[in-house]
């Protein structure tokens, strides 16, 4: 047991200053090669009129500055928010808003499933797959940015 | 010389202790231990064409993925019944099995609003969803030691028929007898992992 302990940590230990020096290095360049936010792989659920749908995206931020995430709002639904779901006690599932991410220069902001989302509250009409849902989103530096994104039961 | 006669028995009593207990705990790997037993106890439910269920009753005979869910829930809730769909499609024979998603939230969630959610998540014929009058509903969790529980998001200007859900994150495997058997967190359960143990337990 000590020796296998021993093994492992000489193994690790290096490979995790590698590591570390590697994503600094990359860090770096990507800030120098930038320009905007950047918004990927996005897509919203599909709902039924009155309730609720959640949009996912990737945010990178490719300015040289920290930027925020400040509102969000769809022509779809009566109102959005940023949202986080979250494990409580006992594995519970929950909820909680999500507002003002500051997202750093070079960074990803992953809105994801189980994790960061956009809410979208009370939708206006039926949402199904193949339709698509306009996303407005208000960053504090970089101003207002609007994406279409497509309906998918999964990704 | 002289001990061995003695030792032998004693060796050969405490070898088979052994044996036993490795062959019993062997078992119990195979076959998992009933977690709730509702076998004894009947629950009157809703399908989401209105039909009624006797619950687990009307499963008997059949292998049963049971999970929870409530059809306001925007994020976490969909990734369980897409979890579902994964253990359905990567079954190779789905014969026998059945898959139940029973919502937390009967007061919204009504046969016809779960119809629509079934439609939107396509689910086909072997997907029951079901709801009930609250206190039955509330009974039969309590009974599957199911959390859940109402939760109001502050920022929200909301009125008193708009919340959200703090709850378990659960799918059992209900027996042909009416046993759970097996726990597994539902929205990030590998599929292979459910899988394998219904093959033990169907
Ligand atoms: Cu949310």
């Amino acid at each position: 047991m000590p020796v296998y302990r021993y093994c492992l940590l000489t193994l690790v230990c290096p490979l995790l200053l590698f590591w570390g020096c590697g994503s600094g290095e990359n860090h770096q360049k990507e800030v120098v090669a930038s320009g905007t936010i950047e918004l990927t792989d996005g897509w919203a659920r599909p709902g039924a009129k009155g309730m609720m749908s959640a949009v996912y995206l990737t945010i990178r931020n490719k300015t040289a500055y920290p930027d925020t995430l400040a509102g969000v709002s769809s022509d779809v639904a009566r109102e959005a928010e940023v949202h986080e779901s979250y494990k409580g006690e006992n594995g519970m599932s929950a909820m909680r808003p999500a507002p003002d991410r500051v997202i750093k220069s070079g960074d990803n902001l992953y809105l994801q499933p189980g994790g960061l989302h956009i809410m979208l509250i009370k939708l206006k009409d039926d949402l199904a797959a193949g339709d698509s849902v306009n996303v407005l989103m208000e960053f504090r530096h970089s101003g207002a940015r609007n994406v279409r994104l497509p309906v998918q039961a999964q990704r | 010389m002289l001990y061995l006669p003695v030792m032998k028995p004693i060796n050969l009593m405490l070898w088979t202790f052994a044996a036993l207990g490795i062959s019993l705990s062997l078992a119990a790997c195979n076959n998992p231990d009933t977690i709730i037993d509702l076998n004894n106890h009947s629950y009157e439910l809703l399908n989401e064409d209105s039909s009624a269920v006797r619950f687990p009753g009307d499963y008997s005979g059949k292998t049963t993925l049971i999970t929870f869910i409530y059809t306001h829930c925007p994020d976490v809730c969909p990734v369980i019944t897409a979890n579902m769909k994964n253990i359905q499609s990567e079954l190779a024979d789905t014969s026998g099995i059945r898959f139940v998603e029973i919502t937390f939230d009967p007061e919204r969630d009504t046969p016809s609003v779960l119809a629509e959610y079934k439609d939107v998540y396509s689910l086909n014929h072997q997907f029951s969803l079901l709801t009930g009058q609250p206190p039955e509903i509330d009974s039969l969790l309590s009974k599957l030691n199911i959390v859940a529980e109402k939760a109001r998001i502050d920022s929200l200007q909301q009125d008193s028929s708009d919340y959200f859900m703090r709850h378990s994150n659960t799918i059992y495997i209900m027996d042909k007898q009416g046993r759970i058997r097996t726990e597994y967190p539902a929205n990030v359960v590998p599929p292979e992992n459910v899988i394998e143990d219904l093959q033990k337990i169907r």
